[in-house]
């Protein structure tokens, strides 16, 4: 089966930006995916795929072809749908067009605007994806149900609020440094700990914001991709779940982030050592802890010493979210799993500029959907 | 079936855990209008005259020893059942788990209606569930809105043969003269009012129900008297008439502590008097306009009672206003996620009786009972399996003030900070089947995990004008006993 590989990646930045719609902002991811690729003509794209949730139900139906079409990217459209893994999905619908031979160079992104909303409206739209009949009306919310995951967690290990606030922290300290972030200020230990609660026990510093924005990948074949300062998708990997909590046999993994970790891992045959650097779906701190360990860059239960032993800082010996994470790069529902693959191409491609992670050659791009309901995993591996 | 075969053979009682004290609206508002009457119950803000009614009639099954499925007749009564047209009798019906086939009727009109009810129970075959259920409202500034109390009565009325500890109703009697303007609430209003003429309701009161209980062979020798109780004043001044002393009156009113409990008021006071042993005791629901009925119940044993009524927890005045909504602005507009009213209701047996599958394939639970085996995947369908309402907190937050989803806005609005949790209860046969639940929290902390929890009937909330109500649980430590 031939490969697939991204030739090519660009995102606007995630924010607030009340003069966009999600079509130019679309349009925008488009023209820097396709301007990054050196001399690509994006008449050679042959299809797209676009993930959204459709926060705010501006264009529920045909939301793909209402942003093809309005960059100019006239080709046969696919929205998906999985949430917050919405892109991480289109990217590997991409990866399985292109596989086939189906396909040369597929489109493959993500977009949302969320900022817009009035604060009744937004209450309407942030629980879309929780298990609306009986999780919902339970009253939890998003940042409720990982706070139960996280109740679980502290209760099971040895972890501690503060082992949660490590995570945005070092987030933080990254997003300050990415230009493209939408929280781009760094907070401290006591900041992230100190800050009001949320839903106990995340406060807010443990909490991603909601962001516009959108992200855009190309996928192509090998033949394509030589032209092009490209990444291999060694591996991608998908799985379900349950999306309530309730229904699930543990609280403190998502075990669809370990099925998708372990369908990519056996694709690109790799395995967890081998990772580089990682873009992990950090929507509130707990899940980053959770995604070391159903990633297996950890045992369970030792995520805290991961994060005080420094290891996935920025300078460490496995870089978690550089780009920021959800937490401080932002969280646009549909552009994010594309997002974390844009800031791997640019890494393992040398294209990260002043932010560059330097010897890095395998990256693992971990994106969920609500509670854990869907996850995808990518591995990406540098062709230079 | 003639008097001397119905008896009353066991009652229950519910009120709100919260109090409001007199002193507290003394404070707030320079005077405080309702006499004999030191606190009033008020309902938390999930809780209402359904709500209630199911916890007063499930009490009141218990203390019979009935189960709900065989129990013939629902006689519901109130003056404050959320809808003016819809009956509530359904909603009771299927929280309490009564079967399809039971003959329900709705009594209201005035606080009165209990005696209706009791009537039509003392009247019917089999076993009849009585529940008089109410939360008056009124002005915070005048005697009927600080008087306003809370609380549900129910009586289970079964053949007496073959049961020692019963009351017979010996007698009963009615009387209707007519009052105009001593206590009446309009029609789209929400609060009671009056004339405000003293001397004038205090003879319409005092007529009617001597009247009642003249009409029976009088009331000497009881032990007990629970009289329609307004205020804590009204019945005490009737007792002189009636020849019957304090003491008895005494112990057959809780209005000193609940304030007016409207139509649950008489029923109440009943639960009191039998519960502090009483064996001869009258029964006088009153209602403005005005009617009364009068009961005499005999027991020789103790009859069985149980009652959830003494307060626990007192409230500010602010405190007290806020939970009754006056800082309530309602849902929030918008869209987006949406459980329809026929969708919910295809779900009462899980949101109203915990109903729980087991696997016809693996034998393993799920709930909902629907789909997909969580354990083996088969699609064998499920046997059904009725959880206990006690469990234990697997995992659980607490959604901070301005966090809930849309449809919580108001109840949070209403008593701020409530718990979510995913609790694991007890299946009758051993095992557990995860269930996700709301905690109410009544001002305490959040269970921890490991923490029992019981069930509890409550108001999940309000849309499209149609409410919903489902279980809800509070730690099994912060119970009231």
């Amino acid at each position: 089966m031939r490969e697939a590989h991204v030739i090519g990646a660009g995102q606007t930045a995630f924010g607030s930006f009340p003069d966009e719609s999600y079509r130019s902002l679309f349009a925008t991811a488009v023209d820097r995916a396709v301007a990054s690729a050196d001399g690509f003509d994006p008449g050679d794209i042959d299809e797209a795929v676009v993930g959204t949730l459709g926060v705010g139900g501006r264009q529920i139906g045909l939301s793909g072809p209402a942003v093809t079409e309005h960059a100019g990217v006239s080709v046969p459209t696919t929205r998906v749908e999985n949430a917050c893994a919405a892109s991480g999905y289109a990217v590997r619908n991409a990866v399985q067009a292109v596989r086939s031979g189906m396909a040369d160079v597929v489109l493959a992104g993500g977009y949302e605007v969320m900022t817009d909303l009035s604060g009744d409206a937004a209450k309407y739209w942030l629980g879309v994806s929780g298990e609306t009949e009986w999780e919902r009306l339970t009253g939890t919310t998003f940042a409720g149900t990982y706070a139960q995951m996280a109740s679980a967690y502290v209760d099971e290990y040895d972890a501690t609020v503060d082992d949660l606030s490590r995570a945005a922290v070092k987030n933080h300290a990254n997003g300050a440094q990415n230009p493209h972030a939408h929280l781009s200020f760094e907070c401290s230990l006591e900041d992230a700990s100190g800050a009001g609660v949320v839903a106990d026990p995340l406060t807010l510093y443990h909490c991603c914001p909601t962001s516009d924005g959108a992200a855009a990948v190309l996928v192509a074949s090998e033949d394509v991709a030589t032209e092009y300062d490209s990444a291999r998708i060694a591996g991608v990997g998908a799985a379900s779940d349950r999306v309530g909590l309730f229904e699930r046999d543990t609280y403190t993994s998502i075990p669809a982030s370990g099925d998708a970790a372990d369908a990519a891992y056996e694709m690109a045959g790799f395995g967890p050592g081998d990772v580089d650097i990682a873009e992990v779906h950090d929507c509130f701190a707990i899940a980053e802890l959770l995604a070391y360990e159903d990633l297996g860059f950890c045992d369970r239960g030792e995520a805290p010493a991961l994060l005080r032993a420094g290891v996935t800082e920025r300078d460490g010996r496995l870089p978690v979210n550089v780009s920021g994470g959800l937490k401080s790069k932002g969280h646009p529902i549909g552009a994010t799993g594309a997002g974390q693959i844009v800031e791997l191409w640019k890494h393992l491609t040398g294209n990260a500029g002043d932010r560059q992670v330097e010897g890095v050659d395998v990256g693992l791009a971990h994106n969920v959907g609500g509670s854990g309901g869907a996850a995808v995993v990518t591995i990406l591996e540098g062709d230079q | 079936m003639s008097d001397g075969d119905a008896a009353v053979v066991g009652v229950g009682a519910y009120a709100p855990r919260f109090r409001l004290p007199a002193s507290a609206v003394r404070d707030a508002l320079g005077a405080f209008h309702a006499r004999g009457v030191e606190s009033v119950a008020v309902p938390d803000a999930d809780e209402d005259s359904v709500t209630m009614a199911a916890e007063a009639g499930e009490r009141a099954l218990a203390a019979a020893g009935e189960q709900a499925a065989d129990v013939d007749a629902l006689f519901l009564a109130s003056t404050t059942l959320p809808y003016e047209e819809e009956t509530a009798t359904a909603r009771v019906a299927r929280l309490l788990g009564l079967p399809e086939t039971v003959r329900t009727a709705q009594f209201g009109g005035s606080t009165a209606a209990g005696g209706g009810a009791l009537d039509a129970a003392l009247d019917a075959d089999g076993v009849a569930l009585v529940v008089a259920t109410d939360a008056p409202e009124g002005a915070p500034d005048d005697a009927f809105g600080q008087a306003a109390g809370a609380g549900a009565g129910a009586l289970v009325v079964a053949p007496a043969e073959g049961r020692e500890r019963a009351a017979t109703v010996v007698e009963r009697a009615s009387y209707t003269a007519t009052y105009p303007g001593t206590r009446f609430r309009e029609r789209g209003s929400e609060e009671i009012t009056g004339l405000g003429v003293t001397s004038y309701d205090r003879q319409a009161y005092r007529e009617t129900v001597v009247g009642a209980v003249e009409t029976l062979d009088g009331a000497a020798g009881v032990d007990a008297a629970a009289l329609q109780a307004p205020n804590g004043d009204l019945p005490f001044r009737a007792a002189r008439s009636l020849n019957v002393d304090a003491d008895a009156v005494g112990a057959g009113t809780v209005a000193a502590d609940v304030g007016d409990a409207g139509a649950a008021s008489a029923f109440l006071g009943l639960a009191a008097a039998f519960d502090a042993a009483g064996h001869d005791v009258l029964l006088v629901p009153y209602g403005s306009g005005g009617t009364a009925h009068a009961f005499r119940l005999r027991a020789d044993h103790h009859v069985p009672v149980r009652q959830t009524v003494a307060g626990d927890r007192e409230l500010d005045f602010a405190s007290a206003e806020r939970r009754r909504g006056a800082f309530d602005s309602g849902v929030p507009e918008g869209g987006g996620a949406y459980v329809s009213v026929p969708s919910f209701r295809r779900t009462l047996p899980q949101r109203h009786r915990l109903v729980a599958g087991r696997c016809l394939s693996c034998g393993s639970f799920a709930f909902p009972p629907e789909g997909a085996c969580p354990d083996c995947g088969a699609r064998e369908g499920y046997e059904d399996v009725a959880l206990s309402g006690t469990g234990t907190v697997e995992a659980v937050t607490t959604i901070s003030q301005g966090g809930a989803p849309p449809e919580f806005v108001p109840q949070q609005a209403r008593a701020g900070e409530y718990a979510s949790a995913v609790v694991a209860f007890e299946a009758p046969d051993g095992g557990t089947v995860s269930a996700p639940v709301q905690v109410v929290l009544a001002d305490d902390d959040a269970p921890e995990i490991g923490d029992s929890v019981v069930a509890v009937p409550r108001v999940l909330y309000d849309q499209e004008g149609v409410r919903r109500y489902g279980l809800k649980v509070q730690a099994a430590a912060s119970r009231r006993s």
